[in-house]
């Protein structure tokens, strides 16, 4: 409750989202060409939004496609077990 | 066969729109609480009460403190739909340091903190939208200072979140509470997009759950594109299986394109990437690229008379020859490739894209069995 020990908290944390800022920005893909990490914060997380989206619609592209290709396929074609095992792998 | 990748589909999370409301809610909360211990360092041990919804971002508490306040922070929270009274009759006003002595009066926002909890409980709040930055101007300052508005007036669906600030004088200021608006705007988007945000408390967490959620999506992708690279040449050994099993019958000198259902040759094209992604391995794998390009190239060109049956590799593969057609066609492929490589048929393989890659699949099937 008192304020030192809020604010030591929030060292801490400023450290934390430090840290955590950076690794976010790793994990977006132009994560290079961006200079300074704490004057972008905003555009980082504007960025890291229409990533995520972009990655939802990726990833139901591809579920969708993977769907079709699976629905397609014959169940009891030798080739099947073949696409098994690759799949497996 | 569908059940097979049936792990690896996605699903999309049913209860995320569930959450977003409360999402909302917390973070208008933090985004609130925010402001009022930013902007008033006496206010930081009561907002130390609250945990994870203060956690600012780093530089902004020393950039706001550096601003030096000389100003009347109002703050008003009203909340229409519960008429519930706070100490301050629905609205708590507080006075910066500068302005305590002259006026004499510094109502300390003890029902903040419940009007948060209440409305969060109720679950039907909504938060009023981060205000643009063009609504903050130094004149409404003073009009707004010695507003403190009754809550109790304001019946609406939502609450009003206002977290109106006081003279915030100069331009550092005023952009540093525009961007931590914009943050914390931001950092909502994110919450609604990345479910189970909303449980976790705090920026820090919050983080650290979109970090993670990106990683997971980044393999799901990932994960994804390997499945249909692997089941794409999958669903061309079943036709490549087909026509194979047709030849077998008596059709052996079709020629192989026009065997080929045509919406495979849709499928070929758009995922042409992936084909060659697969071609590549395949015929690396058995080095016989050539021989899969030549495969199909007399049966199409000339009706394959055999044409020189091959002395050396007939005792090695005689029983194939005999059979299937095709499979003598290929001997005779190989014969060639290894006699010498025959311009002949690299310019029909140049021709025969597709059917070349369908015949390294078909090659590749073959030697899987």
């Amino acid at each position: 409750m008192s304020s030192r020990s809020r604010s030591s908290r929030g060292a801490i944390s400023e450290e934390e989202i430090n840290e955590l800022i950076s690794k976010l920005q790793s994990l977006l893909p132009n994560a290079r060409r961006r200079g300074s990490s704490q004057a972008s914060t905003t555009k980082l997380l504007k960025e890291t939004c229409s990533y995520i989206k972009s990655l939802h619609r990726e990833v139901d592209d591809l579920s969708d496609r993977l769907s079709d290709l699976m629905s397609t396929m014959d169940h009891n074609s030798p080739g099947a077990e073949i696409i098994r095992s690759i799949l497996r792998s | 066969m569908a059940h097979c990748g049936g792990g690896g589909l996605p699903s999309r999370r049913p209860g995320a729109q569930l959450q977003q409301e409360t999402a909302v809610e917390s973070l208008c909360q933090s985004l609130m609480l925010d402001d009022v211990m930013l902007h008033d360092g006496r206010y930081r041990a009561i907002c130390g009460a609250f945990g994870g919804y203060l956690q600012e971002w780093p530089d902004m508490s020393s950039a706001c403190y550096a601003g030096g306040f000389g100003a009347t922070p109002v703050q008003e929270v009203s909340n229409g739909g519960n008429s519930f009274s706070c100490s301050g009759g629905g609205s708590t006003k507080r006075k910066s340091d500068a302005y305590l002595d002259a006026k004499g009066e510094c109502k300390r926002p003890r029902g903040k903190q419940q009007v948060c909890e209440l409305d969060q409980s109720s679950g039907r709040g909504k938060p009023e939208k981060a205000k643009p930055a063009g609504t903050r101007k130094k004149g409404d300052v003073a009009a707004q200072k010695q507003d403190p508005r009754a809550a109790g007036g304001q019946k609406t669906d939502y609450i009003h979140v206002r977290a109106r600030r006081g003279q915030a004088t100069d331009s550092h200021s005023l952009a540093e509470r525009v961007r931590r608006e914009r943050i914390s705007e931001r950092m909502r988007y994110l919450q609604e997009l990345v479910p189970g945000c909303d449980k976790v408390t705090g920026k820090a967490g919050m983080l650290d759950e979109i970090i993670n959620y990106v990683q997971s999506l980044q393999k799901q992708v990932e994960f994804l594109s390997m499945k249909i690279a692997a089941s794409n040449p999958v669903v061309n050994f079943d036709i490549v299986e087909d026509l194979f099993g047709g030849r077998r019958l008596g059709q052996a000198c079709s020629p192989a394109a026009a065997t080929m259902p045509m919406p495979i040759h849709g499928q070929m094209d758009t995922s042409c990437l992936q084909m060659q992604q697969m071609h590549q391995p395949a015929a690396a794998g058995f080095g016989l690229e050539m021989v899969v390009n030549n495969q199909y190239t007399p049966a199409q060109s000339r009706p394959l008379p055999a044409a020189t049956p091959p002395p050396v590799s007939a005792g090695a593969s005689v029983e194939s020859c005999l059979d299937v057609n095709g499979a003598a066609a290929w001997d005779i492929g190989s014969q060639n490739l290894f006699s010498g490589f025959d311009a002949q048929f690299q310019q029909v393989q140049s021709e025969l894209l597709f059917l070349s890659s369908k015949a390294c699949r078909l090659l590749f099937f073959f030697f899987r069995n």
